[in-house]
Formats: structure tokens, sequence, C-alpha cells
């Protein structure tokens, strides 16, 4: 069936559909269909940050805070020699270059965009910078772009997303009013990767990294 | 209702089904396990919202203002995506999409295609007929893994291998992948793990359904916990969505409310792991994520259902499963009893509407109108007023058994008068007398046998509740109102 086809059976069928083939039809008679109802109002929380850290615990993410970008690269390199990484998948936002500079300094496999997606994923953590924070589900959200891949966040075992704290909202209406123009990929994460389909018993890690640090800059 | 164009159904089976699940230890056992867990999550993180049901209800106002203006949208939708470089393709029925996708394959030179989880791709039967056009094809939702390899049905909306315990999948596994009889969960999801990576790695389309599509800006939303839907979505060349024709919303901002109702109802989590808002393909200079974007936009029954404005309420429906999770008939009989992708007091309703009841008659009658789908629905779907409709619908179409009918008739009469209600509990006390054992009857011959197969009743009170009433009301004149004789 075609499309224009499909459309007009979809026009006859829909309660609102006040004209049939450019006429006005018998439906005019019918009660209006609903409008669009206003959207809630964001919540008001007394410490989102406070509320994120708790919630994003809850979940099993591990945050750490730092006081500025400065600190999280030296942060972010220490972890990295304590955990003793070997290759990690970065972004290279601007945002993020004292950090990579750290990372590069540890003298470790640095993975940057455009890295072949088998490279990918052999990398034992990937570090991202989340955009926003929302509060009240703990959930980070990454935009795709150029320097930004996808994959960083998905691939490697462990995500590690650093998040300005001035960034974090109430929640999800909060969100959708601030976030601005769409990039090709908008995701939002809410802890590490889990499913529960096997004799319904939680376990992490399913197909996305089993653990999601989030590295919060700022009070 | 006429049956569904392009695609012949067999009837199915509710009673016979329902039987065989009953003797099902396994199955009870699963359930009983899975079900309650799912229930006080979901009652714990809605308790969190303060205004709960302001949200369920705005969700509901929002879907049927698309479904009231469903063609304005689409077309919305359809021109946003195209303007980002995607395409669409309508399909009216499941022969219709499956044509488009496999042709999309095919000419692509498609070998392999990952699919993530979607009711959508079940509903129109899609792997086999990619499979005969010779494209090898993978589930990667775990539970959906677990099904392929098995050559089974998923048995619920979110938790398609609820039916199923750890130690038949570690048998499954060791069986179809020669890997060691593991026991624990963890295990099992790492070996699925590492065999889909390969796969993830290899395929040149991925196939996901939507759970929501933006109109404004041409967004598909995808939402789940592992992550496999985000790997179908990034990794190979060419993503294909599939989506109903009422998964549309106006507002990017209407998210907002769907997501915050979606996971609470669902797995009682307060956000799905990852939720994927997609628009448009990759763009230049990016370095992944899929070139081609194609969303196959269904008919399949919905605009018959549309048009029906007892049950048009039904394509509210979110897909969130919080109706099965707490409906005394599906605890009993799980998923595959309903012979349909959508199971429990959603399917018994929406399997019928799609298919057509001549189908899926006996579906309705598979609730105890107990009321608590419409309780926890999100979107507020009067499930029990449907099912009643549609009840009524199959008796009227003929389409219940004689007897039923027959019963129904005779129940009619008696209750047409006050002396022919007496006269029948008379002759019923005097008629039970063989048949009540330690003061319960549990067998009863031809034709009230189906009665007493499953379930012990009680027997007829020695005097009536008029006696009983009246007794009553000469004892304490005054705690009683005066009956009103009217004949």
């Amino acid at each position: 069936m075609s499309r224009d086809a499909l459309l007009a059976r979809i026009r006859a069928a829909s309660p609102g559909a006040a004209t049939v083939g450019g006429l006005p039809s018998a439906r005019d008679a019918r009660p209006a269909p609903p409008e669009l109802p206003a959207l809630p109002a964001p919540q008001a929380f007394d410490d989102p940050v406070g509320l994120f850290i708790d919630r994003a615990r809850d979940l099993g993410a591990g945050v750490e805070r730092v006081a500025s970008v400065q600190e999280a690269a030296e942060w972010t390199a220490a972890w990295v020699r304590r955990r003793g990484l070997r290759r990690v998948a970065v972004w290279e936002t601007p945002d993020l270059a004292p950090v990579l500079d750290g990372l590069r300094a540890e003298g470790i496999d640095i993975l940057g965009p455009g890295s072949p997606v088998e490279t990918l994923a052999q990398a034992d953590a990937g570090v991202t910078g989340a955009e926003w924070g929302i509060a009240e589900t703990a959930t980070l959200a990454l935009a795709s772009g150029r320097p930004q891949p996808r994959l960083v966040s998905l691939l490697p075992p462990v995500h590690l997303a650093i998040l300005r704290a001035d960034r974090i909202v109430a929640d999800l209406h909060a969100f959708f009013v601030r976030c601005g123009a769409l990039p090709s990929s908008l995701t939002l994460i809410t802890g590490p990767s889990r499913s529960a389909d096997i004799g319904s018993v939680l376990v992490l890690g399913a197909h996305g990294p089993t653990e999601v640090l989030i590295l919060l800059i700022g009070r | 209702m006429s049956a569904a164009p392009g695609h012949a159904h067999p009837r199915i089976d509710m009673i016979g089904n329902t039987e065989r699940a009953l003797q099902d230890r396994a199955l009870q056992d699963a359930l009983g396990r899975a079900l309650p867990v799912f229930r006080d999550l979901r009652i714990a993180v809605a308790a969190e919202v303060p205004d709960w049901e302001v949200l369920c209800d705005t969700a509901a106002r929002i879907k049927d203002h698309v479904l009231a203006h469903l063609d304005t949208y689409l077309i919305e939708l359809e021109a946003q995506l195209a303007a980002l470089g995607g395409a669409v393709h309508w399909a009216s029925d499941a022969a219709d999409a499956r044509r488009i996708i496999t042709d999309l394959a095919r000419v692509r030179g498609v070998r392999r295609v990952v699919k993530s989880k979607s009711m959508t791709t079940e509903e129109i039967h899609l792997n086999p007929a990619l499979e005969a056009a010779g494209i090898t094809v993978v589930e990667t939702d775990l539970g959906e893994f677990v099904v392929q390899l098995a050559g089974d049905a998923p048995s619920h909306i979110i938790a398609p291998i609820i039916h199923k315990s750890a130690a038949t999948v570690a048998d499954l596994f060791a069986q179809k992948l020669g890997v060691p009889h593991y026991e624990r969960p963890e295990d099992l999801a790492r070996v699925a793990r590492q065999t889909l990576r390969a796969q993830f790695l290899a395929a040149d389309m991925g196939i996901t359904g939507v759970n929501f599509a933006v109109a404004e800006t041409g967004t598909l939303v995808v939402v789940e916990n592992e992550g496999n839907a985000r790997l179908t979505m990034t990794r190979p060349r060419i993503h294909v969505a599939v989506m109903g024709i009422e998964k549309v919303v106006p507002r990017l901002a209407d998210l907002g409310v769907f997501l915050r109702l979606l996971a609470r109802s669902a797995t009682g989590q307060r956000a799905s792991v990852y939720a994927s808002l997609v628009t448009g393909p990759r763009r230049t200079g990016e370095t992944d994520g899929p070139e081609e974007m194609h969303l196959v936009i269904l008919d399949n029954g919905r605009t018959r259902v549309l048009a029906d404005p007892e049950l048009r309420e039904v394509l509210r429906c979110i897909r969130c499963g919080a109706c099965l999770n707490v409906c005394p008939v599906f605890e009993r009989v799980g998923g595959h009893a309903y012979e349909s992708e959508y199971s429990g007091p959603i399917g018994a309703v929406i399997t019928p509407a799609l298919r057509g009841l001549e189908h899926a008659g006996e579906l309705p009658f598979a609730s105890t109108l107990c009321g608590a789908c419409l309780e926890v629905c999100p979107v507020k779907i009067d499930l029990p007023r449907m099912l009643l409709e549609l009840r009524g619908r199959a008796v009227r179409a003929g389409l219940t058994g004689r007897m039923d009918r027959l019963f129904a008739q005779a129940w009619t009469f008696v209750m047409g008068s006050p002396g022919r209600l007496r006269l029948l509990g008379g002759l019923g006390r005097l008629l039970q007398r063989p048949f009540v054992r330690r003061g319960k009857i549990d067998r009863l011959p031809y034709p009230f046998n189906g009665w007493t197969a499953h379930r012990t009743a009680p027997p007829l009170a020695a005097a009536p509740f008029r006696t009983w009433w009246k007794s009553r009301r000469s004892a304490s004149p005054q705690g009683v109102p005066r009956e009103r004789e009217t004949r």
C-alpha cells in the first residue's frame, strides 16, 4: 500500500479528522479532540547535587568529587595508575583537554575518535564528558559529535564520565527545557548496563560497561 | 471485525493453553518468584513521584491528542526525518513490512542483521522472512538471544524468558554454544556478551523497535537496560527502526512525561539504564553511528482499532508490561498461553483488536475483571471496560460456546423474577445433596463439571438469604431498614 493510501486510512479512522478528502465531514459535529496538555513544571529539590550523588550510588555507580578541571585531570591520571589501565578510549572535546594531557603523560594507549572499533572493544576504560546530569534519576546526558564517538561510553568495561556539578538539573522536565539543539545521538545513561533476564537475577554489565564512575567537578 | 489483512492467524486456544500452563510446575515457580518483585519495585518508585496520577493523566491526554491528529504528526515526523537524511517507509500490514525490510537488506547486500528486542518485529514475524532471504539474524537482548537459541517465543513484554530458570539456560548454552555448564546468571550473561560482541562487529544492519518518535524533531527513542539496542543502532552501517503508527509524540519535552512513567511502570527502575534519542543518521565528521537510517511505520490492524471508539484507547499503550505483572490470570498461565507477543490484560484486548475477534475470542474471558490492570496503567487504559466490551461482541457474534449461551439465557430467565429465583434455590438445595462432601461440592456431573474441574464450590446455604433477612429484621426492628414489599 502506498504512503498516501495509508495516510488516508489513518485520516479516515482518526476521531479528530475534521475533513475527509478536503470536504467538511459529519465528524465536525463531534466534540473537539483533546488539546495538548501543558507539561509538568520541573520539581524543586533542596539539594539536587546531593540527590544525584545518592541515587547514582543506589544504582551502583561510583561518584567522586573534585574542585576544578585541573584536579579532575590529576584525579584521572592517579586513577588510571592505581587501576593499572593500559588502554583508554577518550572523547576529545576542548573541556576534557587537561584530562587528556594528564593521561598522555601517563604513557598509556589513548584511543581517540576514529580508532578502529576492534581496538576500541579492547580498551580498559572509556572517558567521556556528560553535558548534563539529571538529579531525580542520577542520569547522565551524553551528546554524540565529531570528537565524541558513541561507542566510548559503551564498549569498554568501565565508563568514566566527567560532569560539572552546575550542569545538574532537577528532572527530565527541566532537562528538555534546557537541552537545546539535538545531536545525532543523545544518550541518557542511568547506572551500569544491566539485565535480570536470566533466572530473574540482576547482572551488571550485560552489553555495556559493568562499572560507571562519575567525576563531579565543582560543588 | 474482519481478519487482519495479509496474515492468517490460527484460532487461539486459551482454555487448552491454560490447562497445560497450570500443570507446569517450573512455570508456576518462575512466575510466582518474579512477578511479586516487579510489583513491589513499581509501587516503591511510583510512590516517590508526588504527582504520579497527574503524570499518568497528562500522558493519557497527550496520547489521545496524538490519536486524534495522527496523520498530521506522522507527516511531520516523516518530514523531519527526511530533512535529516533518514528515510520513511509505510507498511499497511505485516507482509508489507517484511517485504520492505527484506528488500532494504537485499538491495544493500546485507548478510548479517543484529536485532534488539522489539515487540513490533515479533508481531510482523520478521526473522523467518529475513532468514528465508538468506540473511543471518541474531537477537541480541539477553532474553531474546536465549529465546532464539531455544527456538522458543518470548513470554513477557519486558522479561522474555521469565518462564525459564537459570538452569535451563545453562543447559541450552552448554548444548548450543559448547561452553561449560555454568550455573551462575553472571557467567551465563558473560558468555552471551562475548558471543554477541562478535555478532555486533560483523553485522551490516541493525534492527530495533521504537519506544517513542518525536514529530517536531524527527527523533527516535529506544529504551533499554543492557546496551544491546545502543550497539544495534550504532555499529552496523544501516539502522532500520520499526514502529506502530501510534508511537509518535508531538514534542521533545513530552518525553519527560513518558520516560518518567515507563521505567517505573515496567521494571520498577527510576529510569532505564539507556534511553537513546537518535536524530537522523551519522553526521559529517562523526566516526560512528549508522550511515543510513530507515523508519518503517506500521499499521497492521491499528487503523481498525483507531476507528473503533470503544477500543481506541488501547493505542495509548507504551508497552511497559505493568498490567501483566499484576494480573492474577497472567501470574497463573504465563505469556505463552495468549499465543501472541502481547500477553496479559493488554494482550487480551490488543490481540483480538488487531487480529480480529474470530481469531482470539477466548482471550477477553481470561480475566477476573479485578481491575488491577487499570490501577497500574501509566496511561490509564480502561482494560476491564474493554474486556467486557469484547466479551459482549464475542457473544453477539456467536463466538462463545452453545453451553455458555444456554447458561446465560437460563440465568437471565431465572434472575428475571424473585419467584423463579426462589424456586431454583429450593430445587438446588434439594439436588445438591448427593454432591456435598465435607461441606464442599468438589465434583458435579456434566454439563456442570467444568465448574468443579479446578475448584470446589460452597454448597447452597440451608436457608436462603431472604429467610435469614426476615428473621434478622424481626429480631431487631431498629437495626435494619424496613423491607419494601414490591409485590
